[in-house]
């Protein structure tokens, strides 16, 4: 399986560990992922709440390189996943938006077309590999290992956009960590929004409200488990600037699975996470 | 957002009107301020001038400068929360974004959000990958970053008129 591989802005310039994890996970499972030649920012959540032709084009543009490549796209960021996917599916759909912003793309030799998918990571190893091929490719499964897994918005919603799971009671993630024989737990205000995205218009809130999710994990999980660089910034950070810092892992979900599936901890980046994630390999079983 | 009187001028009419025919905020005046928006609202919870309801309510009478004033536009962190929930379809979410919509053709924006649109203009990405970045993701076995074509994506954010937008905020 072959993917056009969309990296976002925040992964490729802070979080290799993210990124790395994702294309070693990948690949070990025998997904391939190319690179998009020319890709640029999404165009971002914050930009379609200014300018929606702006947020559509820019979009659109990454869109139309991977119509290019013939592949569908795989994101990595929550954010990227619902701009992208906001995208395509009402150009995809509206015919009158969909000549606006290709009157704009004209310009730079552009055309949406509408040929491709666009697909967050988590999934794409759900629906197009499947849950019970994964569990079978475990081969490290983890023993006794809590996790508290946080979704993030964008990756379910707009859920008349996304249409993807259950908003309000999704359970991709869930599964995806109980196949590593990792437990995922229940915790109160699981689906709470990590504020990241007002971190520069009120950072405190930013930090109190990930601090706030970080503790009530700390009383029911080992790890926290994320899947979108912006919602594992905020849950980092905020421990980092705290006075008494919880001192709750947080791993990216490809590290988790990744691990499970016999790679190195060296490997997927894992030493990166400014949180001590070494409870990983304490809980696998021997 | 500051207490205080309502009054309903002509301007303000004419100001809900706008909102109205922005796309994603057609549905305003169905709103009844049951307050799920404002109850359920990350950000609510914690700071109190931010309220989703009200924001719906000023938006119905046109109340503009209330709206336009402080940070109110730009505490929404784009849960979606509200618009899941609202059982009217009026997504306080949306009524924001419309509302951001027209500060930006006021000129008016949080700089946090100048500063990030900006970036995307120079460089195709929100933050400056450079080629210290791509060193560093050399020793990480990574290969290097994808090159925006930043004259494109330039071209595109001034012909949408976006950049003249934030040229002039």
């Amino acid at each position: 399986m072959k993917y056009a591989f969309f990296i976002g802005c925040t992964a490729l310039a802070r979080l290799w560990g993210y990124e790395t994890s994702s294309r070693k996970t990948a690949a070990k499972i025998g997904v391939e992922l190319v690179d998009m030649p020319g890709s640029s920012c999404c165009g971002t959540t914050y930009l379609e709440t200014l300018d929606e032709i702006t947020a559509l084009a820019l979009a659109a543009r990454n869109i139309c390189i991977a119509e290019e490549m013939g592949l569908d796209i795989v994101t990595i960021c929550n954010g990227c996943t619902e701009a992208l996917v906001k995208a395509n599916k009402k150009l995809k759909e509206d015919p009158e938006l969909r000549a606006e912003v290709n009157h704009v793309l004209a310009d730079v030799g552009k055309e949406f077309k509408g040929t491709v998918d666009v697909k967050h990571y988590v999934r794409m190893l759900k629906d197009d590999i499947g849950l019970e091929k994964l569990g079978s490719m475990v081969v490290k499964p983890f023993e006794g290992l809590r996790v508290g897994a946080h979704y993030g918005c964008h990756m379910l919603k707009p859920s008349d956009v996304m249409l993807y799971d259950d908003p309000e009671a999704p359970t991709t993630l869930d599964e995806l960590i109980d196949l590593t024989g990792a437990r995922s737990v229940q915790y109160p205000n699981k689906l709470e929004c990590c504020a990241g995205p007002i971190m520069g218009v009120r950072e405190d809130v930013t930090w109190s409200v990930g601090l706030e999710k970080v503790e009530t994990v700390k009383k029911y999980a080992d790890v926290m488990v994320t899947a979108c660089p912006f919602c594992y910034i905020t849950y980092e950070r905020c421990q980092l600037m705290a006075e008494n810092s919880p001192e709750v892992p947080v791993v990216h979900y490809p590290q988790l699975l990744g691990l499970a599936l016999g790679l190195d901890y060296e490997d997927l980046g894992l030493e990166e996470n400014k949180v001590d994630a070494s409870v990983l390999l304490e809980k696998m079983r021997d | 957002m500051t207490d205080g009187k309502i009054t309903i001028k002509k301007e303000n009419i004419e100001f809900r009107k706008r909102v109205l025919e922005t796309p994603g905020a057609e549905k305003l005046m169905l709103c009844y301020q049951c307050g799920t928006c404002t109850a359920d609202c990350p950000v609510a919870m914690r700071v109190k001038e931010f309220r989703p309801r009200q924001i719906a309510r000023l938006a119905v009478y046109g109340q503009k400068e209330r709206l336009f004033e402080g940070d109110t536009l730009w505490l929404c962190a784009g849960c979606y929360t509200c618009y899941e929930r609202c059982p009217e379809e009026v997504r306080v979410s949306e009524i924001v974004s419309a509302l951001r919509k027209l500060a930006l053709k006021e000129g008016i924006i949080h700089p946090a959000y100048r500063a990030l649109m900006r970036s995307i203009a120079e460089m195709g990405y929100i933050y400056e990958i450079d080629e210290f970045q791509n060193e560093m993701r050399e020793d990480e076995d990574l290969p290097p970053a994808p090159e925006p074509d930043t004259e494109e994506i330039e071209a595109i954010m001034r012909k949408t008129g976006f950049l003249g937008l934030l040229e002039g905020s």
